[in-house]
Order: structure tokens, then C-alpha cells, then sequence
């Protein structure tokens, strides 16, 4: 059972107070995009995911803590959590994954 | 005393006898004696038989390692385990146990005829044979493999012992309580952290105990060993936990611990815990485990008598019993002449030392023969003799062609040292090959953890020490006299002068793998080590390999041509010994097993004689059958009373979420289909809730009890995911919305109250509410009080007739729930249960979420397009209502069925089809969702999903069932009863 | 006709568990109410209702016979006796109208057990996988976490007494884990 840094109580708490949420950063269109949106680029939104081997931006929601849902970057190959922020906060680049990576992990 | 025993010796209490039994007879050992260093001192070694096999076989081991000595303990009805190794149960007065695998006894063994025939049972042999034909595998083979090959009966019997699981923080966990453990736990203790030290034996010292030449700081092992247990008890900072065994090790330090309390204990009192698993998560974590020593593989290297040369000194030095009389040592290691001459010691007579290498330092030699023991240099064992037991080997020089047999009642051998990196692999912490030792050793940690000492490759008790004093924080440096732990070779290969199909060299001992058979796998093709695992079976018996990887990495890696790293190593994986299910099942089993729902109300059915469902983790009363009624009689029953007079029903199981806040109705606009703002204070609406993908999700009446206050309810099992798909959506897509959501489930108990009678019930106990058609008309919602309770009282109905669902706290439920039934005798109340209440909407077409539908059902599909608003710009799956594939013609639709024959009631889940003679694969239109009898209507009602179901309305079609039976039934609108709604409005 | 409406909490403690080294009670009635409150409001609305409302996550305040806690970023659960707490929701809804808030009534959701005595974290951690060593969950401190199947509030009154809340209907399950632990360790 992995220990999961929640970005807004702060510490980090045993997974089983956590669930797991789906790839993170896909807004939902507002309902102008949606009805110019192409059933194609509709389907795109609904069902098409990342399968990502490697750093992978995800949901978790701290159902049994503070109820917040929050972001993490996770890193699917070695199930580690590079770092967990907070719902809002942009994705994180390419470079400053690799930054949090070498210091460390949160 | 035996004369195997050396009294004087060992940590056995020789003042406390203890007899047991074996396969029937008695046999005498110590307390403190395992199973199996009792049966050595009685001269037995013979301890089981092997899985193909079954040959004989002794313990190779002294410890959690072994491979062959399994045995059964009873300790009577639903206490028995099998598989368990003899070298680590400890015994006690009137334990029994018994050998396996062999019939009709361990003596002589009816399955051993697969050793004759052994040539026909190669690596692969599953695999190839018991393949065609198929029908045969149910019948024959694999009642013969499960007869033939394997290891004790498992347990048919309800185990009647408790277990429990408990939860612990520690600052630094150490496994292993050998010296490196110990120093480690010494140090970490006095940096005041908190530490955790788990050992499986039951004493705590690990090769200390077995090191009687050793001292340390000027004392001898013994008594250092002594005085830091002691220091430990007395640090208030350090549990000590033996008998305890670290069984896997995952993510982020957490660590599982299986402790064993009651198995050695001779009488175990009622309800007392036998294990317990202790899930640790500790801030740094110390492998401290070891090594195994290394078996070598020679013809014969399998009977009983042959074991590992550190076996030999364990038995010795902590049990006080000589393996045999007269013992040859086969060697390829120093370590070896140690435990020779520790033996020679207590009076054992050591016939000769056999040292496969060519080179072997002078003074090993000189020390040998000043004690009169013969040494054999460049010699292998290159076979052995005896029955239950050996009684001669036969040593053999390649060069010369030398052979000379030598007489002996056991053979010790030593391969070399395998570091224990079984956690240190569940771990994910990397390995290296180190080609010097010819072992792979710890390299680069995954997690907060060290490895020391032997299981680091740090071999030798100052060593050990050093390297846990460090691991603990500390900086000492330990002064210790020890013999020098020596080098060894490494042979990937023994010489032999037999032909190679005339000898049977094991590797893996307990499912019977020989070196032939690694190499027949390389050479047919299987050039991984994980490939090579799975079809030779090595190292996947419940031992998993402790005694074999590593030759076996050996032997492949030979045949391959390739450097062991290239050939790679198989994955440790959790537990690191066999665990059973009660310790990890813990506390969780019986009515712990998993959590039962009840509302305030289950107390009440349950002393009515009520029949529970299960509905998601609730119990729901299913029906209320009286004196004798079957379900269709009382279902029958409690239906027809309901609709003629009245039913009260436990609804409280509904989910329910209060949404608050300034934008409550804004929210619940994009929640649902269906409009919200103009609902008024006081109104309830019926709300459907889609999925992102316009798929039905969940349905439920919603109150509105303030401008900024709505009562939503849900299905009772979707109450957790309508939550979450709500706080999800507020949280994430809307959180600019001044909205809060809180459940409120358990908050209220519901009392549904159905039928005719029902406002004429409550009138006399409803205070603050005008009751009145007009007051408080249908769909609506009023706050006042029953019986004095506060309440929210919802005038609605799931069922047709006139109804209400009485919310109070769920702390008077019960309460009013006894009162209203009290006072409904006037009306012949009846109470009914999820069936009733499932015909009654049935017979109403009410779909049912997730029954009705299965997460592929839109609102058109279901007929319910007059629920999804034209108007609201945006709701969650309004988007999706409008692609192609859902608006497409020939979807699934549910529409009604009226059997032909009116007493037909169809299966629900059953198939549709347009014609029933079509072959075989038959076109299937869909399926029943819902089907009963109607006691109000007398006739069977159905609900079904069925391909265009629209547009077949009046067209006839079947069902046929199994065993050739076809029945008709005539498509419908989905409203069997009062389709215009006039019941609501009686008064 | 008169009828007899008894209020029941629908669990009851066990009998090994209520005596020996450590205690488990049943914490009686009580008012407990939901809090949802925007942060610019949060000083506003503690005053009016006349005790703190901590602003970090899984802190308390405590005045006699009312515990406020801080569960999350915008929300406090308040836990007060019967006569502290009568009045609390009607003055709440009231504040409701004034300040971006919500309140909800959540008295009759919740079941309160409270756990008394040496070793009581012990007990705790038999089913919730917190660490509760004093240096990591204080005396104060308040959380939402799990006890084995079952969502939990966990609250440490003393270094060895705590409240462990759960929906009623997971009570009975709660206590008997407890149970099948004190009986399992007063046998070990």
C-alpha cells in the first residue's frame, strides 16, 4: 500500500483513503465548444486516453480525507508518484517533471 | 538419551520431555525440539516422500528453506495443515503429525513406481503428455496428477481458529535477529526511535546460537547474544517480535508480518488468536536475513541423510543432536570444514571430507588431520547408497579415474552461500552478479532500505556486526574471534563417470527437478531463466527455489553458453514463506468479512420472519412470507393489500445527498435531464442523471426544501458513484458554482407507506402539515413532525397508488416505524419487501437503474425522452444524446411483453428472438429485464430491452428457453396498471 | 392511542469491550452539523457562531461541550452535546443567508465510539492505517480515514482516548472488529 502525498492536507496518507480518478488535464468543453465539436472530436473527448509508459498525469480524489480531488504526476513504469498538486494548477511541462524528479520525491 | 542426542548442548530444555507423534508412533524429544531435530535424534531421517517421485526423502534443511521435510499436523476437527516444514514446527506434548505423498506408507510407498519409471517423467512432462485428448482431462489425468504428484491433502473442514490483522508505525523495521540485526537494533534503540525486530525462529539470535566458538567484545556469542536481548527488552523503544516472518514487502516501506502464537503451544484455549498479521509501515527498513547455503547436485544428492552442512551444526548447536554417527562432508566451500570440525567437536565421527576443488588452503588440511580426519582433494561424490537412510558414498576423481566408496550414516554439503534477497526483491531493489562469489548480491535500493550482512554478502559475525551497527545509526566497531568464513568455488558442473541417463542430480528437491532436466529445457528451446522456471518447475514449489535458483541459474546458464547475468534471475515474489489464509484474512471473516448494511428498521423485519436480500453491501427485507407462505404467496399477498388498502415499506436503504448553496439549482441543471430552476419550494420532481456518455446513470425523486436546498435521493446501490460523479463534476468542471454537497443517507429513515389508506394512517399523528389534496398534492414535499419527530414528509409513489415517504432521523425510525404499523392495523397494514415493491413499479413500467437499463441505455431507448429538456444549453451527456450511433434507427428499446399464456411468467435475463425455428445460432433481439407475476392484474407482466422494440408493438415474439420450450409473448407499452395515474388521487 | 417513540442508535457495545484495559463507549446523542464555508468567511462566521472554525485541515477547537473540526478546505464538522448543540442549526441557517455557506444537520448520520485507555491507539490501528504515534497525530487532531471497510472520522481526545464516528449503519461492524481484537488479545 503506497503512501500518497495529498496536496491539500498536506501530508502523505496510506492509498486506501484515495481512488484513483483518470488521466488528469481534460477539460470538459463548455456547452458552445460542445455543440461545435464533431461527433469524431466528441468521441475523442469521451473515450480516447493516454496509455502512458512513464509520467503520467492522472486524477486521485482523497474520498475518505479532506474529499478533495487533486492531480498527480505518477510514473506508470515504476508506480511512483513524482508529485501531486493541486486541482487548477496547469500541467506540468516535460522540464519541469524532470526537475521535480531529480529532487527527489514529494 | 538418544545416542544422537549431546546433552550439554543446545537451547532444548533437557528437563522437559515431551512426547509426539509421527505417521502413529510416539517418539521423544525436548521442549524446544522441532518436529524434525527430534526425529534426527531419534535416528529418523526418512521424513517424507517427493512430489513426482516419490522418493524418500529427509530434511536437506534446519530451517524455513526446507524443501523436503513436509509434513501434516492435526490438532483435531478443522485443525489440520498440511505442507508444513518439520524444521520449524516445534513440537509438544501429544502433537501429531504425519509424513504425505505416500500411500499406503512412508516405508514403502506405492507411488514410487514413477521413480522406476522416471525416464518418462522429463522436465515438461505435464506439458506434453496429459494434453489430448481433451475429454480426457476431467476424468483421468487430472484426478491421477492430483492422486500421484503433490503435496498433503488440503483441509476440508471449517478452520476453527481466530486470526487478526492489526495496523502498526515504526521508525525502523529490521528482519532477521542475526548479529547484523541485533548491532542494527542495538544502535537504532539508542537513537530513541522506535524499532521493530522481527525474527521467524523462535529465539531470536540467528547464527549466533550455532556460533559457539565465536566471541564477541570478550564474550563468548552466547552470552553477548544474552546480554543485548536483554538490553533490548529493558529499551522501551524496540519490540521484539520471533516466531514472526516477514512475508512480503511492498510499496513505501510497507511491510506484511505473519507472527504465529499458538502452534507450539500443546494447549491452545478457546478463541485465542493463532496468528496475527501485522501490515507495518516503517520509515526505514533493515534486510537482515542471511544466507541459504548452497546445495550440490550428484547422483543420489536427494536421499535421506544428505543435507546441507550448516543444517548439520544447527541441529547441533541449538536442538544438541548429531545428525549421525559417521559423517562425510562434500565441500566446495570453506565454511564446511567448520562445521566438520564443530561436529568432530561433539564427539561425531567425521569419516572424511570431500573437497571438489583442486586447491584448498594448507591449514583447512593440517586442522582436519590433526583431528584425524581424512580429506579428499579434487574429489566429488559421485554417488550414494541406503535406503531410508545412506549408508555409503562413493567418491570419485576425474583425472585418475579414482573411485572409492566410504561408509557413513549422513553426508553433509556445502556449495557455497546464497545471500537471502527475497524481500530485498519484493522491494524492487535492484541486484548485481558478483562472478567472484558467483552470487547476486543487493545493489541499488527502491525504497528507504539497507541490506547487511550475509544477505549483503558480508559474511562473517564481525562483519555482520560493523555493517548493522552503521545500518542502525550507530558507529561501533566490534572486536570478535571468530574462524575465518573462508572462500569457495562455484561448479556449474560435478564430474561423473556414469552415463548421464543412469543418474538423477536434483536441484530442485521438492517438485523433483534434476540437472537433466534444465538442460533438456535449454535445449529445447527455453533460454530464459523465467522460461526455463516455468517448464521445469523449478523453484515454483513452496519453497519457491531458496535451496535451488542459483544452481539452477548454474546449470542453464552452462547449457546456454551464456554468463549467469545474461541468463538472468527469477523473480522473488510475496509470501516469503507459505502464510495461511486466516492470516490474511485477519479479523475478516464470518460476518467481518465483509460489511452488512442494516437500517433502523432491520430488527423489525428480522423478528417479523422477514427474507433478506442483498442489495449492494444493505440487507434488505425481501419479503414477509406468514405461516408457511412461499415467496410467490407472500409476494402475491403483500402486493393485493397494498393496492387495496395499504403497505408500509423500508425505503431507508435510498441514497440520499443534500445539494446547498446559492447555485444549487444551477448545479442541479447540469447534474440532471431534466429543468430545475422553476421547480418551487416544496415541489419534488422525479430526476434522471446521465453519464458524460448519454447513457442512463441513475435516477431518484428530488424534494426542494429551500430556494437553496434540495433533498436528492438515489438508487440505494448507486449512492457512493452518484456522490462521487457529483463532487467530481462540482470539484472539477463547475467549481466556480457556490454548491455543496453532503450525504445524507443515513441522516434519515424512510417509511414508505403505499396504498388507498395511507393519508387516512397519518393524518392523526402528522402535526404542521396540511394534509389535503389540495395542501399537499402529489410530488410535493412538507416539513413538520409524526409522533412528534421532526420530519420531511414526501408525498410520492413508486408503486401507482397514493403514497408517502415519512423521513425522520434514522435514531426514531424503528420507533415510528412499530408506531404507524401499530396503528395500521385498522387498515390490515401489511409490510412488504424489495420483490413487492418490484412488481408494484413494474406493473407502473417505473424502470429500475441497472436492472431496466445496464449503462448502454439511453433516455430514448428507454422511452424517456420527456424527461431530457430541449431548452438547457448544457447537462452532463447532453452532448452525447446527439451522436450518430445514439440517435441511430434499430436500437435497443425497453418496451413491454404480455405473455400468450398469461401464467407464464418469463425469466428474467432471458433471450428474444423473432423466430424460434431459426438454427442455431439463433438472431438474438434482446432480453427480459423484468418479469413477474401481477396478482392485481392475474397475469404475468415483462420489461424488455429488444432491438426496434418501438416498432414491433403488437407483434408477437419468443423466448425459448432451455430444454426446448418456446414461449410467446406480445409486444407492449411498458404500463400494465392505472396507465392514466387515477389512483394517486383517491381520498 | 399513545405510543412509546424511544430513540436508538441501532448498535451496542460488547461486553468484552467494556471493561479492561481499554474501553469503548458509546458516545450518546449528540448535534452534529455539516459546515461549508467560503475562506473570506471563515472569521466572520466562527465569531457569529461563538467558537473557532480551524482553518488547517485536520485541526480541532474545543470550547465545553462543542468540537469543531477541519476537514477539508472548506469544510468543519461540528460535534456538541444536546444542550450546547440545540440551537446551532437554526443559527447556522441563519448565517447561511448572510455569508457563502451551507450547513447541513448530520446529527442522526453518524454513530460515535468513543475508545478509552492504554493502549487505545492500539485499538485504532487494529482497522485504520494512520500512523497515531503522538509526534504524528496529536491530541486535537481530526480526520476522515478508513477502518477496514468502513469510512471513518478519527478523533484524539487524550493521547489515550479517541472518537471513531461512522454512518450508524457501519457501527455494529466497527465494534465487532474491535470485539474480535480484545477478544483475540486478551487470549495472546
Amino acid at each position: 500500500m503506497m503512501l500518497i502525498h495529498c496536496p491539500y492536507c498536506d501530508e502523505k496518507r496510506p492509498e486506501i483513503e484515495f481512488a484513483y480518478a483518470g488521466e488528469a488535464h481534460i477539460a470538459r468543453p463548455d456547452a458552445a465548444e460542445q455543440q461545435e465539436m464533431s461527433d469524431a472530436q466528441w468521441s475523442e473527448f469521451l473515450f480516447i486516453r493516454d496509455n502512458k509508459r512513464g509520467e503520467h498525469c492522472e486524477r486521485w480524489w482523497h474520498a475518505n480525507g479532506c474529499n478533495m480531488f487533486f492531480n498527480a504526476v505518477r510514473n506508470t513504469v515504476t508506480d511512483k508518484f513524482v508529485k501531486t498538486y493541486k486541482m487548477g494548477q496547469k500541467r506540468p511541462s516535460a522540464s519541469q517533471i524532470s526537475k521535480w524528479n531529480e529532487g527527489g520525491n514529494v | 538419551m538418544s545416542e544422537f542426542r549431546r546433552p550439554g548442548r543446545g537451547l532444548v530444555d533437557y528437563d522437559s520431555p515431551v512426547k509426539f507423534s509421527f505417521d502413529g508412533k510416539t517418539y521423544d524429544g525436548f521442549e524446544g525440539d522441532t518436529v524434525a531435530s527430534a526425529l534426527l535424534a531419534s535416528g529418523v531421517h526418512l521424513m517424507g516422500r517427493s512430489f513426482k517421485y516419490h522418493r524418500p526423502r529427509g530434511p536437506v534443511g534446519a530451517g524455513s528453506e526446507e524443501p523436503n521435510a513436509l509434513i501434516t499436523v492435526t490438532r483435531g476437527k478443522g485443525r489440520m495443515t498440511p505442507n508444513l516444514r518439520a524444521t520449524t514446527m516445534e513440537i509438544y506434548a501429544g502433537k501429531e503429525t504425519a509424513s504425505q505423498n505416500r500411500y499406503p506408507g512412508l516405508g514403502f510407498d506405492a507411488g514410487a513406481f514413477n521413480n522406476v519409471f522416471s525416464a518418462f517423467f522429463p522436465a515438461g512432462f505435464y506439458n506434453k503428455t496429459f494434453m489430448w485428448p481433451k475429454s480426457f482431462w476431467d476424468k483421468v489425468y487430472e484426478p491421477f496428477i492430483r492422486k500421484m504428484a503433490g503435496l498433503g491433502p488440503a483441509p476440508t473442514e471449517v478452520d476453527p481458529d481466530n486470526y487478526g490483522s492489526v495496523y502498526a508505525t515504526c521508525d525502523v523495521l529490521i528482519v532477521g535477529s542475526g548479529p547484523a540485526g541485533l548491532a542494527a537494533a542495538l544502535a537504532a534503540s539508542k537513537k530513541d526511535q522506535d524499532v521493530i525486530l522481527v525474527d521467524e525462529n523462535p529465539q531470536l539470535g540467528g547464527s549466533l546460537i550455532s556460533s559457539p566458538e565465536v566471541t564477541i567484545d570478550g564474550l563468548s556469542a552466547a552470552d553477548w547474544r544474552a546480554k543485548t536481548l536483554k538490553t533490548l527488552e529493558k529499551s522501551g523503544n524496540v519490540r521484539l517480535m520471533p516466531r514472526t516472518t516477514a512475508i512480503g514487502y511492498y510499496h513505501d516501506n510497507f511491510v506484511a508480518l505473519a507472527e504465529r502464537h499458538t502452534d507450539h503451544l500443546p494447549m491452545v484455549e478457546p478463541g485465542r488468536i493463532r496468528e496475527t498479521l501485522h501490515r507495518i509501515r516503517a520509515g526505514e527498513v533493515i534486510l537482515a536475513q542471511g544466507a541459504i547455503e548452497r546445495p550440490l547436485v550428484f547422483d543420489g544428492n536427494d536421499r535421506p541423510g544428505v543435507m546441507l552442512a550448516s543444517a548439520a551444526q544447527t541441529y547441533l548447536n541449538i536442538y544438541g543432536v548429531a545428525v549421525g554417527k559417521e559423517l562425510v562432508v562434500f565441500t566446495s566451500h570453506d565454511s564446511a570444514y567448520n562445521a566438520a570440525f564443530e561436529l568432530a567437536g561433539a564427539n561425531v565421527r567425521i569419516a572424511s571430507i570431500i573437497d571438489a576443488r583442486r586447491e584448498v588452503h594448507a591449514h583447512l588440511i593440517e586442522e582436519a588431520e590433526r583431528r584425524g580426519i581424512d580429506v579428499h582433494i579434487g574429489m566429488v561424490v559421485s554417488g550414494t547408497k541406503g535406503k531410508k537412510r545412506i549408508s555409503e558414498v562413493e567418491i570419485y576423481e576425474s583425472v585418475h579415474n579414482d573411485r572409492k566408496r566410504i561408509k557413513c550414516d549422513a553426508l553433509l554439503m556445502c556449495g557455497g552461500w546464497t545471500p537471502s534477497l527475497h524481500l530485498w526483491s519484493h522491494s524492487k531493489g535492484s541486484i548485481k552478479w558478483d562472478s567472484q562469489t558467483g552470487v547476486y548480491l543487493p545493489d541499488k535500493a527502491n525504497e528507504n532500505c539497507v541490506c547487511i550482512g550475509a544477505s549483503n554478502g558480508d559474511f562473517g559475525v564481525k562483519a555482520a556486526l560493523d555493517a548493522g551497527s552503521k545500518a542502525g545509526g550507530g558507529r561501533k566497531t566490534y572486536k570478535t574471534e571468530e574462524p575465518d568464513f573462508g572462500v569457495g568455488e562455484v561448479f556449474d558442473h560435478l564430474p561423473s563417470y556414469k552415463k548421464s541417463s543412469k543418474t538423477k542430480a536434483f536441484v530442485d528437491f521438492q517438485n523433483d527437478v534434476t540437472d537433466k532436466d534444465i538442460k533438456l529445457a535449454v535445449r529445447e528451446g527455453f533460454h530464459s531463466i523465467e522460461h526455463v522456471k516455468r517448464y521445469t518447475t523449478n523453484g515454483m514449489a513452496t519453497d519457491q527455489g531458496k535451496t535451488s535458483n542459483l544452481n539452477a541459474l548454474e546449470i542453464a546458464s552452462k547449457a546456454l553458453g551464456k554468463d549467469a547475468p545474461q541468463v538472468g534471475l527469477t523473480t522473488f515474489r510475496p509470501p516469503y514463506t507459505p502464510t495461511t489464509f486466516g492470516a490474511l484474512c485477519g479479523y475478516r471473516t464470518d460476518d467481518l468479512f465483509e460489511v452488512t448494511r442494516k437500517t433502523a428498521i432491520d430488527p423489525w423485519a428480522e423478528g417479523q420472519g422477514a427474507v433478506f436480500e442483498p442489495v449492494g453491501v444493505w440487507r434488505r427485507a425481501w419479503y414477509f412470507p406468514q405461516d408457511g407462505e412461499d415467496m410467490h404467496a407472500a409476494v402475491a399477498r403483500e402486493c393485493k393489500v397494498t393496492r387495496d388498502s395499504l403497505g408500509i415499506f423500508d425505503a431507508s436503504t435510498l441514497g440520499k445527498i443534500e445539494v446547498v448553496g446559492p447555485d444549487a439549482s444551477k448545479f442541479m441543471n447540469l447534474m440532471y435531464t431534466n429543468p430545475w430552476s422553476k421547480l418551487g419550494v416544496g415541489a419534488c420532481r422525479y430526476g434522471l442523471m446521465l453519464g458524460e456518455n448519454g447513457y442512463i446513470y441513475d435516477d431518484g425523486v428530488v424534494g426542494r426544501i429551500a430556494e437553496d436546498r434540495f433533498h436528492v435521493t438515489t438508487t440505494t446501490g448507486g449512492a457512493p458513484r452518484v456522490y462521487r460523479h457529483m463532487e467530481d463534476y462540482l470539484q472539477t468542471e463547475f467549481p466556480e458554482l457556490d454548491v455543496w454537497l453532503t450525504s445524507t443517507t443515513e441522516q434519515w429513515s424512510v417509511i414508505a407507506l403505499n396504498g388507498p389508506n395511507a393519508r387516512k394512517l397519518i393524518a392523526p399523528f402528522v402535526e404542521g402539515i396540511d394534509l389535503s389534496p389540495e395542501a399537499f398534492p402529489h410530488m410535493a414535499v412538507r416539513e413538520g413532525s409524526i409522533f412528534g419527530i421532526p420530519t420531511r414528509l414526501f408525498r410520492v409513489s413508486f408503486s401507482g397508488e397514493l403514497g408517502f415517504e415519512i423521513n425522520i432521523p434514522s435514531h426514531f425510525g424503528l420507533a415510528v416505524w412499530k408506531a404507524l404499523f401499530e396503528a395500521g392495523q385498522e387498515y390490515n397494514i401489511t409490510p412488504y419487501g424489495t420483490e413487492t415493491m418490484h412488481v408494484l413499479r413494474a406493473e407502473k413500467g417505473f424502470i429500475i437503474v441497472g436492472q431496466d437499463t445496464d449503462g448502454t441505455v439511453t433516455p430514448q431507448d428507454a422511452g424517456m425522452n420527456w424527461i431530457v429538456s430541449k431548452k438547457k444549453k448544457d447537462f452532463v451527456g447532453k452532448r452525447s444524446l446527439q451522436r450518430s450511433d445514439l440517435v441511430a434507427e434499430g436500437r435497443k428499446q425497453l418496451i413491454g411483453l404480455l405473455t400468450d399464456d398469461p401464467k407464464v411468467v418469463l425469466e428474467e435475463g432471458a433471450q428474444i428472438v423473432a423466430d424460434p425455428n431459426q438454427p442455431i445460432p439463433m438472431d438474438m433481439l434482446g432480453h427480459v429485464t423484468s418479469s413477474y407475476w401481477s396478482e392485481s392484474l392475474g397475469k404475468s407482466v415483462a420489461m424488455a430491452l429488444v432491438k426496434d422494440g418501438f416498432n414491433l408493438m403488437g407483434q408477437t415474439l419468443h423466448i425459448p428457453m432451455a430444454g426446448g420450450v418456446v414461449h410467446k409473448a406480445t409486444v407492449v407499452k411498458p404500463v400494465f396498471y392505472d396507465p392514466n395515474g387515477e389512483r394517486l388521487n383517491v381520498l | 392511542m399513545s405510543f412509546d417513540i424511544k430513540i436508538d442508535q441501532g448498535v451496542e457495545i460488547p461486553e468484552v469491550l467494556q471493561s479492561g484495559r481499554v474501553v469503548a463507549e458509546l458516545a450518546g446523542e449528540k448535534v452534529r452539523l455539516s459546515l461549508r464555508v467560503k475562506s473570506a468567511d471563515r472569521t466572520a462566521v466562527a465569531k457569529a457562531l461563538g467558537f473557532t472554525l480551524p482553518a488547517k485541515i485536520g485541526a480541532t477547537s474545543s470550547k465545553v461541550g462543542i468540537t469543531c473540526a477541519c476537514l477539508g478546505p472548506d469544510e468543519w464538522i461540528v460535534i456538541a452535546d444536546q444542550d450546547k448543540g440545540g440551537k446551532l442549526y437554526g443559527k447556522a441557517l441563519k448565517l447561511a443567508s448572510k455569508y457563502d455557506m451551507s450547513v447541513t444537520d448530520v446529527s442522526f448520520r453518524n454513530i460515535g465510539i468513543t475508545v478509552t485507555g492504554e493502549g487505545a491507539a492500539d485499538m485504532i490501528n487494529v482497522g485504520c492505517p494512520l500512523d497515531l504515534r503522538l509526534a504524528a497525530f496529536p491530541v486535537g487532531s481530526c480526520t476522515r480515514s478508513v477502518y477496514e471497510a468502513v469510512p471513518i472520522l478519527l478523533y484524539r481526545r487524550a493521547e489515550d482516548s479517541f472518537t471513531v464516528e461512522c454512518w450508524r449503519s457501519f457501527a455494529p461492524y466497527v465494534v465487532g472488529l474491535m470485539a474480535a481484537h480484545r477478544s483475540g488479545a486478551a487470549s495472546t
